[in-house]
């Protein structure tokens, strides 16, 4: 197997990147064509990468760095069938969302940046997923972090876009203390940071909860689980496409992905506790909250909560296979989602607002169409996408207990019941908005990744058709349909969400929740956790750091500086205040001509 | 006179060099003060052609030439700065020279 096709692969977006951001700022359309083709051939690249891998084959290549003492620095790869599955997801995805911005940032003045951000981008989360050792997932999952602040900031010139930046890098940075924590833990603990070396060291010796814990945090950080899932309902301050990116392709997926590499390390009951419910809480909330959004993209930020919730709980149930495999899955119908939003944007003349939509179906009907294809994926209609993880999921949750099964399904519920309020909305009835009557079809750029995504990708990934055989042994096998307690579940809340919402929605001009239930849509609508961080950040952190401050001023400055100190150096202060800075040269040259006597004095042992 | 050794040279070049530094912290005017600051220069000077003289080497006379090139350079420099000055403040008194002080 060739390695160099791995470092193609990797520094093919790192090089678009540079050339965007450092030579092509200025020269818009440029820049997107040589991101674009980068993408594209990376994909390219990564699909035959993939289909020339053998099962069970890992492709791995090292340099040694340096060391620091006993402990040695490595980058290098380490690929097997799953990252290189995850390879060809991230840049398969990755390409048709630069596609998708050709046509959607057409108008934007600052194309150079947005595609040297987004090329970067891609060579971050590629490094994560090449990576064959912590060390080297941290440098690049600090990447990551910050491709995602640029990005996000893009419209930086408003105010709730810099703050959703800032929040989302802030969030993050609280999740990486746990991971470079968790980091020295496995040096200390193992004296090693690299994946094969760790996993022989843990197999002898199981990793403590601590540890586990320690390494959930950069999970729980970059994936927005339940508590600093926060950030990811701002993020979408940024262009439409980045969203797509941040919630298919890239940012969410690799703390996944990173969970399911060094799944021996979290293999703790503690742990997996932990991540099992509040996953499964979190999905279920995350579920209803979308509900409660009238915009339309805010309205998706909560379905990837949702499916991130999803995926904490098949972490959690120690299936980290089949997290990967529902993060795959959704990585495609979230993308189609997503870029489906971006079209209805783009064509609604920048309208978000769900209420003032309506009757696109007619208007737009291709993306209306990959939007519907995305959206039944991601209801589970069975022998799409979303089915075929979710619920092997939902089976795994069963055999469980019944308590996660009881909150998976209130999710898949959810899912159904957003999902259908949103093609209700958006794309059914009569239009409620000016922008909606003069809504047109978007370019092809735009609706090329739709079709491709949406409707192909949708409708053959569930079954593996086409997946190279070493993709396909690192999943598990695909499911066939058989009447379970998932299936009932599934099917049972496509009915009566998928439908009931369809028809719900249909009664009232504006939000038919809101009208019936206003309590309850305010419940949903509020930012409960928001909330939380702001006391605890009004109410306990900013008067205890004015605490600090003030035994700081008093104490350190006015006792210590008064009693000790306030004679010698005040007195010196005054004292070369009133002498030696007096502004006259003549003086100067009096304590110049004084101080060399001196210095002439004590070389000829005078003094 | 054959009995001007060495110590003569140097006790007058330190005379020199004392009325020179005298002149620069006493003196307001800064072409004055300018001019003492070139008879400190010469009293260096004189030390070194005095030590050249009287160690029979020419390295003290060497070292002079470049001190009086590089003088005679800043002279020309430090001359038009005092113009420089009279032209922007009127003045050339080095009491009225302490803006940087605040």
């Amino acid at each position: 197997m060739d390695v160099s096709l791995l470092h193609w692969i990797l520094l093919l977006p790192l090089g678009a990147a540079a050339l965007c951001g450092l030579i092509l700022r200025r020269a818009g359309a440029a820049a997107a064509i040589v991101s674009i083709g980068s993408a594209l051939a990376g994909s390219v690249l990564a699909l035959r990468f993939l289909g020339t891998l053998a099962p069970g084959q890992v492709v791995s290549w090292n340099l040694e760095l340096g060391r620091l003492g006993e402990t040695v620095l490595n980058v290098g790869y380490h690929v097997d069938g799953r990252s290189a599955l995850m390879l060809f997801i991230v840049t398969f995805v990755g390409a048709w969302i630069h596609l998708f911005s050709w046509g959607y940032m057409r108008d934007d003045g600052a194309r150079g940046r947005y595609f040297a951000g987004l090329s970067l981008f891609m060579f971050s989360i590629l490094g994560i997923v090449l990576a064959n050792g912590l060390v080297m997932t941290f440098v690049f999952w600090e990447l990551v972090g910050f491709c995602s602040y640029m990005l996000i900031a893009h419209y930086f010139d408003k105010d709730f876009a810099a703050a959703a930046s800032k929040k989302a890098f802030i969030a993050n940075r609280v999740g990486d203390l746990g991971f470079i924590l968790g980091i020295a833990g496995c040096l200390s603990a193992y004296g090693t940071t690299d994946f094969a070396a760790l996993q022989a060291a843990v197999a002898a010796k199981p990793a403590p909860a601590l540890l586990g814990f320690l390494l959930l945090g950069a999970f729980i950080g970059k994936s927005a689980q339940f508590p600093l899932h926060v950030w990811l309902t701002d993020a979408m301050a940024g262009p439409t496409p980045v969203s797509a990116l941040i919630h298919a392709a890239t940012m969410v997926a690799a703390g996944v992905f990173l969970m399911a590499r060094i799944f021996f390390l979290i293999n703790n009951e503690a742990v997996l506790q932990f991540c099992l419910w509040s996953g499964a809480g979190m999905a279920a909330l995350a579920g209803l909250c979308a509900l409660a959004q009238t915009d339309i993209k805010k309205s998706l930020a909560y379905s990837t909560l949702a499916h991130l919730g999803i995926m904490g709980a098949a972490l959690g149930l120690g299936h980290p296979e089949l997290a990967l495999l529902h993060m795959a899955m959704h990585a495609c119908f979230k993308a189609t989602l997503f870029l489906g939003a971006g079209s209805v944007i783009h064509g609604c003349h920048h309208e978000q607002d769900m209420l003032r939509m309506g009757g696109l179906a007619r208007k737009m009907p291709v993306t209306f169409a990959a939007f519907l294809v995305a959206t039944l994926s991601n209801c589970a209609v069975p022998f799409l996408a979303g089915w075929y993880s979710k619920d092997a999921i939902l089976e795994a949750a069963h055999a469980h207990g019944a308590g996660v099964f009881a909150l998976l399904a209130v999710a898949a519920l959810a899912t159904c019941l957003y999902s259908g309020r949103m093609i209700r909305l958006v794309f059914l009835g009569a239009p409620r908005g000016e922008a909606a009557e003069h809504a047109h079809e978007s370019p092809w750029t735009m609706l090329l990744p739709l079709a491709v995504l949406g409707l192909g990708y949708s409708v053959i990934a569930g079954t593996y058709l086409g997946f190279p055989a070493a993709s396909v042994a690192a999943l598990p096998a695909p499911m066939h349909f058989h009447l379970g307690a998932a299936s009932i579940v599934g099917l049972g809340s496509l009915a009566l969400g998928f439908l009931g919402a369809l028809w719900f929605y249909g009664r009232s001009q504006g939000d038919a929740l809101r009208d019936a239930a206003p309590g309850l849509y305010r419940a949903l609508e509020r930012r409960w956790m928001d909330e939380l961080y702001e006391l605890y950040l009004t109410k306990v952190q900013q008067p205890a750091a004015e605490i600090i401050a003030f035994l700081d001023l008093a104490l350190v400055n006015g006792l210590a500086g008064k009693v000790i100190g306030a004679g010698i150096p005040a007195l010196l202060g005054a004292a070369s205040r009133r002498l030696f800075h007096t502004g006259s040269i003549r003086a100067t040259a009096a304590w110049f001509a004084i101080g060399a006597a001196l210095i002439a004095a004590l070389l000829l042992g005078i003094l | 006179m054959e009995h001007t050794t060495l110590a003569h040279h140097l006790i007058l070049a330190g005379l020199v060099f004392v009325a020179g530094l005298t002149g620069v912290i006493l003196r307001r005017n800064l072409l004055v003060t300018y001019m003492c600051l070139e008879l400190m220069l010469a009293a260096a000077t004189l030390a070194l052609v005095a030590f050249s003289r009287f160690n029979r080497t020419m390295d003290g006379a060497v070292l002079v030439f470049f001190v009086i090139t590089v003088a005679a350079a800043e002279v020309a420099v430090g001359l038009a700065l005092i113009v420089a000055l009279y032209r922007r403040t009127g003045s050339v008194s080095s009491d009225t020279l302490n803006t940087l002080r605040d």
